[in-house]
């Protein structure tokens, strides 16, 4: 049995470590939850079945909902992070970088909040009203 | 046999772009290496052709090229292992300079970069405690010397390094090979400088700039798991323990 040994890694450099992290963790989420959506979306239920009364039923459930953010902020965040990978790879100017890094971090905070404001905000009771379901 | 060698050549000395030099053989033995072929090429037909290689047994690590399109050392790279023609009476041979390293002149090129990072993970034994009693040296048990065997191999030839798509892209990047230098002190037991080395490889252009690409494991003439030495690094600093 080899010997291991504790070490003391600085807290100053965390952003890179927990950003690899987070690829990791989000991307084996992804593989249930993106897969699971598309099984119940489109094969579990017929496709020519999904309209606005499907969703609106899945909606009524917090539970669906709960999922639906989960995939949509690992989502968003899982493929801005790797746009930032690959433009990073490209962009070697630190204060052109710097810029893009803020903006995509508005993208991202922007695209999850308003989406999940949208999901969380669904009126299933007004669409079966509309839909006269 | 017949081999047709294709050779990018650079003059810095002349005004002209690089360009393809194209060479034929004849009498080519199977068991002939590319650095064989280079040398007739120098020697019988073109003095100016200009290449770095010492020992040309695969252990200086000297003369790392690309040679039909992947990175390998030419001494140990046998024509016998190169596609033939569907004759099987001919050979073609690509040969270029590693890439993403400064090209001084064909297949030169400037190093300097490569052992910057090298240097930059402190590659040498460091510890500060009084020596044994017996004055002689530190012992390990041989579970602590087999986790770092592996990275013990490296000839520094920078074959993985320049095989390394994100290195490719940005040279501030530590690469493969000083990383595989790092970890064969990291791991070790009688070494103190752990911590030190590990915060160089979790900063910005560290250990987290490797795509996971493969790339550097297939270079290695020395066959060293080099992919896997990096995924051990990036464990050391998640889990913060070596």
């Amino acid at each position: 049995m080899a010997t291991t040994r504790p070490v003391q890694i600085s807290t100053k450099q965390r952003f890179e470590r927990m950003a690899y992290m987070f690829m990791r963790m989000s991307g084996i989420s992804l593989l249930f939850l993106a897969v699971g959506h598309v099984m119940i979306q489109l094969v579990i239920n017929d496709v020519h079945n999904l309209d606005l009364t499907f969703v609106a039923n899945q909606w009524n459930d917090w539970g669906w909902k709960a999922y639906d953010m989960l995939l949509l902020t690992f989502a968003v965040a899982h493929g801005y992070n790797g746009l930032r990978n690959v433009l990073e790879d490209y962009i070697h100017n630190e204060g052109l970088m710097r810029a893009i890094n803020f903006v995509l971090a508005v993208f991202v905070v922007a695209t999850i909040v308003w989406s999940a404001v949208a999901i969380a905000s669904f009126d299933a009771e007004l669409i079966h009203q509309v839909m006269g379901s | 046999m017949q081999a047709n060698l294709r050779i990018r050549r650079y003059n810095p000395e002349s005004n002209q772009k690089p360009w393809w030099g194209e060479y034929s053989l004849n009498d080519v033995n199977p068991n002939d290496s590319v650095l064989d072929l280079l040398h007739r090429v120098k020697w019988e037909q073109d003095g100016t052709l200009t290449l770095r290689r010492s020992c040309a047994h695969g252990v200086c690590g000297s003369d790392a090229m690309r040679i039909n399109g992947a990175n390998a050392l030419a001494c140990k790279t046998l024509v016998a292992r190169l596609k033939r023609s569907e004759s099987d009476q001919s050979v073609k041979v690509q040969v270029e300079p590693i890439l993403g390293l400064p090209v001084l002149k064909d297949l030169i090129v400037d190093m300097e970069p490569f052992f910057d990072h090298y240097r930059s993970v402190m590659p040498y034994f460091m510890n500060d405690s009084a020596v044994p009693n017996d004055g002689r040296e530190r012992l390990q048990t041989q579970e602590d010397r087999a986790r770092f065997d592996d990275t013990t191999k490296c000839i520094l030839c920078a074959a993985c390094t320049t095989s390394c798509p994100s290195f490719w892209a940005n040279g501030k990047y530590v690469g493969p090979a000083a990383i595989v230098q790092a970890h064969r002190f990291i791991f070790d037991t009688r070494d103190e400088a752990a911590e030190e080395r590990l915060n160089i490889l979790n900063e910005q252009f560290g250990v987290w700039r490797c795509r996971t690409a493969f790339n550097c494991t297939n270079a290695c003439p020395r066959e060293i798991e080099v992919t896997k030495a990096i995924a051990e690094v990036k464990m050391a600093l998640t889990s913060g323990t070596v």
